[in-house]
Formats: structure tokens, sequence, C-alpha cells
């Protein structure tokens, strides 16, 4: 039970099927500290997204359901919520794929975020300038229809959208994605600077293994459902077999856990 | 000379006037597919259902204009609330085009218990606005227009700049244009969609309302209102599904259009044309520019 005060939160042994046949999460645990930045590594398919939205209680739009497990935030168990009642707990997802409204202007999207609280005009443009601090470039761009920005100015509207919510933790479902390297380390360093100043909780989905590990604390790596290693991001940056895997510093060809864990054990066997 | 030009100008204001009706009919359209991306098909079914209530109010329990009107107003918000719980929501991970038949359903629905309650007879329904040529206008502008028809532009020009500040400067509004853009990105930041489907069926039950007390009015409150919304389908196809200023432009250029080509090209057919000249229209807008005058490009990123 003190566990709850430590952790934002925490999520056990989950099985999530859509449709009710296909299974897309097998058994993955996962704890979020409050305060800190954890990430969710896994290629395609792994099954992060799928992760990210039984948190943020999305699945059910998608015909995915939680069948096993329990998933608790803040406390308590989020089974019977919604996702806007997820958001007015302070659990805010940002969307894989950026998803801002097109036709609205840069400013709209952002005050978009704020639906959920009950703010004056006021609170508003305050909350605004605050939010425009962490994204100098959105106040340049405010005016412009958010579809005509750039794939970095999208994700950083997505996250700023998500920020007006005043969300006690984020997940951030690939933030990343398909962004050029400059911008990648811009997004990172706003995320970071979210994290620290704002007190934000993070749980960040990614298959950039290196530069997710560098910005967070502690690492999960899920393949096919099943979370296959996890450790300080330090340890795993550090990790021979993630070296190998998701670094690309290897002789070998990729290849993934379960492989690996299969030469291992033959290995045993044999000696 | 003279007398043609004003002739012609008679037919054309005319026209204008006759096509905002059209335009009040296109607006519930539009409203109902900015949220759902679905085409109503249950709007028609509004319009005969809400009008029929007003008139049923008003005619058999000799409820005062005003009072009726409001009655039946908020009967359209029950009927908006019903069908997000009952239709909409069970829908909620359904194909648009499932939504889409839902709706055909619901105006079988609607019809039915518009006749159910209130009769089958047609009734007459006096605004106390004659449609009939204004004396003032007919006397120094020498122009034959009926003062229903300017009614009509009044209440379609109200309508337009109310939903117009509607959308643009409340909270709902913005709810309602993030929902239309993406429902799945508005509801992950908690935007609650079951509101925002609650408010703009609601709405387009009012202007549904309203639309009907118009068509009632010239033509009767009849079952034949219904296909009044086959009408607004060339105003929508002109005008673009998803914008209000379309819906408006749409059905003040179907009514001009259909009203000057009865009269100078219709003899040639053999007359009536204005039945089908709009379809004309919207079938080279279909093939030229598909999403209409005002409706908003599919924006990609290049």
């Amino acid at each position: 039970m003190s566990d709850n005060s430590v952790n934002i939160l925490d999520i056990k042994n989950i099985e999530v099927m859509y449709d009710n046949v296909i299974l897309a999460l097998h058994d993955v645990s996962l704890k979020v500290p409050k305060g800190k930045v954890v990430a969710l590594l896994g290629a395609n398919g792994a099954g992060k997204s799928t992760t990210l939205k039984a948190v943020s209680t999305m699945l059910a739009s998608e015909r995915g359901k939680v069948t096993k497990g329990s998933i608790d935030y803040d406390g308590n168990s989020i089974e019977k919520q919604n996702p806007s009642q997820m958001v007015g707990l302070g659990m805010v997802q940002v969307l894989e794929g950026r998803r801002c409204f097109g036709h609205l202007t840069v400013e709209e999207n952002i005050i978009s975020g704020a639906y959920s609280r009950k703010l004056s005009k006021g609170d508003i443009d305050q909350e605004l300038e605050k939010i425009y601090g962490y994204f100098l470039r959105l106040k340049e761009r405010r005016k412009s229809q958010a579809a005509f920005t750039s794939g970095g100015e999208q994700q950083m509207i997505a996250v700023a959208r998500a920020m007006m919510a005043k969300p006690k933790m984020l997940l951030l479902d690939e933030p990343t994605m398909g962004l050029a390297p400059q911008l990648v380390a811009e997004i990172f360093n706003i995320v970071k600077e979210l994290n620290q100043k704002e007190g934000v909780s993070i749980l960040l989905a990614e298959q950039n293994t290196n530069i997710a590990l560098k910005n967070s604390d502690y690492g999960y790596i899920i393949e096919t459902g099943k979370v296959m290693l996890e450790g300080t991001a330090e340890s795993l940056l550090n990790n021979d077999k993630v070296k190998e895997l998701y670094l690309g510093i290897s002789k070998k060809g990729r290849k993934n856990f379960r492989d690996v864990l299969k030469e291992e054990s033959l290995n045993k066997k044999i000696n | 000379m003279a007398n043609e030009l004003l002739f012609f100008m008679e037919v054309l204001v005319g026209g204008l006037l006759a096509g905002t009706m059209y335009s009040l009919v296109a607006l519930g359209f539009v409203l109902i597919f900015k949220a759902s991306a679905t085409f109503n098909f249950s709007q028609g079914a509004m319009v005969f259902f809400s009008v029929l209530a007003f008139c049923g109010f008003m005619q058999d329990f000799n409820i005062p204009f005003v009072l009726a009107f409001i009655l039946a107003a908020l009967l359209m918000v029950v009927v908006g609330l019903c069908t997000e719980r009952l239709v909409l929501r069970p829908l909620m991970n359904a194909s648009e085009d499932t939504v889409l038949m839902a709706t055909i359903g619901l105006g079988y629905v609607l019809e039915g218990l518009a006749q159910a309650a209130w009769g089958v007879e047609v009734r007459r329904l006096d605004l106390g606005i004659g449609d009939f040529p204004v004396p003032w206008i007919a006397d120094n502008l020498k122009l034959f227009i009926s003062a229903l028809d300017i009614t009509a532009g009044l209440v379609a020009a109200i309508m337009i700049i109310g939903l117009f500040l509607l959308f643009k400067y409340t909270k709902i509004g913005l709810g309602l244009r993030a929902v239309a853009d993406d429902a799945g990105a508005a509801s992950s930041i908690g935007i609650p969609l079951k509101h925002i489907m609650l408010l703009v069926w609601s709405a387009a039950g009012v202007v549904a309302l309203v639309a009907g007390m118009m068509w009632g009015a010239r033509a009767g409150v009849q079952f034949a209102l219904v296909d009044l919304a086959l009408k607004a389908l060339p105003v929508l196809i002109i005008g673009g599904f998803s914008s209000i200023p379309g819906a408006i432009i749409g059905g003040l250029i179907i009514g001009a259009v259909e009203k000057i080509l009865e009269v100078y090209i219709g003899p040639f057919f053999g007359g009536a044309i204005e039945g089908w000249a709009p379809y004309v229209l919207a079938i080279f807008f279909l093939l030229y520019r598909p999403e209409g005058l005002f409706g908003e490009k599919i924006i990609r990123r290049v």
C-alpha cells in the first residue's frame, strides 16, 4: 500500500484483447514513480501504444479491453473511468501521429486542451503565456492553421495542448516519429523541462531507444506484448543485449529478445 | 427594355429569397455533418416532426405562438438527447456508413411518431406573414417580392450569424470544431463527445423547426416536407457539406439559378425544369469542384 504514494502509475500483469480475439498484450507490468520519466521501448507492434491506451482508457473506442490484471493511477483503479474523466484526474495522452486539429489555428489547438478545466478568459491567457514559454516556436505561429505547420511544430502543438489540461501525468506516444534529429533533441529538451519544472510524471513510448533512455530515469523493453527487460535507464544503455538489439551496436544481425533467451537456455543446457 | 430588366431583377431577387429557404434546411445537415461526418438522412423527418409538433401545440392545445415555439424547440432537444443515447452512443465504434444507415432508420421513426401523435392531415400554418408581395416594395421599386421570402431571408441571416458566433467564440464551439477535425484526439484531451453530439443534434433540431415553419407557412405542414431534404442535397454539394456559409450561399445559388433557368430556358424544355436543374448543376460541381465552394479542403502535408 505504501507503493501508492511513490508510484503515480502501477500496472500489474495486464492482458489486452482487441475485438475479443486479438491478444495484444500478454503480461505487462510497469510502474511510473511520481515525477519521473519512464521509457517504454520496443519495435512496431510490440504493444507500446496499446499499453498507453489501456492506461488512458482509450482502448474502449478501439474495441479493446483489459481482460486481466489491474491498473492503478494515483492510488485508485482506473477500471470504471472514461477518457474525459481520466483527463479530469490529470492523466493526458498525447496520441501517436500528433493528431492536431488541422483546421484550427495553433492557438485554438492549444486552448482546446483546457476544455476540461473551468477557466476564465484571463486564466486561459495566463496559462497560454506559460505554455508558450516552453514552446517559443509556437508563439510565432499562433495564428497559422495547424495543418500547415511542420511535423515538429505539430508535435509541439500536441504536447502543448496536453499541457493545457494541467496534467499530473503525460503519456507520450512516439513523440519523435518522423522528425529530423535536431527536432527530436528539441522535443526531448522540452519534455525534460516540463518534467522538471512542472513536476509532470511521464510515460514515454518510443522506438528511438537511444535518445529515449538518455532522457529517462527508468526503462521497460517490451516485445510481442510482454515485458522482456527492465531497469534504470543507465543500466539499460550499458546492457550488452540492449546495445546489440536496440542500439545497433553489434557484429551480428538484429534479433529479438526471444531469440536471445532461447540461445541462453540452449547454452545453459549445453553447459 | 426597362421592363425586361425589372422582370429579371424580380426573378433574381425572388429566387435568392426562395433560396434562403433551402439554406435553412441545408444548415441542419451541415451541423451534423461537421460533428459526425455523416449525412443525416433524418433531417427531413426532423423538419416534419418539429413543425408538426409546433402546429399541434398551437392548434390542438391552443398554446400561444411563442410558448409553442419554445416547447417544440425543447422537444427537439429531447429528440437530440434520445438520438445521442439510443442511436449514436451504441454505434460509437461503428463506421460512418453504419451511422448513415441508422439516420435513415431514425427518419422513419420520427415520421411515424409525428403522424401517430398529431395525425396525417395537412395542416395550415399561419405565421401572420402573408406569402404575397409587399405593397411598399411593389410601389417604390416596382418589384413583386413576397413578405414570407423576406422573412425567411432575415431568419436565415440571423441563424447564420448566431451559429457563426457560437462556433467561433464559445468554448463549446471550439469543442465542436475540434471534434469535427479529429474526434479521437478531442477525446484524448478531455472533450466529452456525448455533450458535443447532444449540442449538435439539438441545434440541428431547432434549425429544422425554423426551416419547417417557413416551409410550412408556404406549402402547408404536410408529409411532403420530408422530401425537402432532397432539395438540400444540391445545395450542400455546391456549398460544401461542412461549411455554414456554404449552406447559405449554396441555397442562394440554387434558388436564383433554378428560377432564372425556369423562366428563360424552361420554355425550351416544356417548362418545369426547376425540379431537376439544381441536380444538373450539382453534377457539374461534383465533376469539377467536389468539395463545393466553401467545403473544407482536405489539407494534406506534402
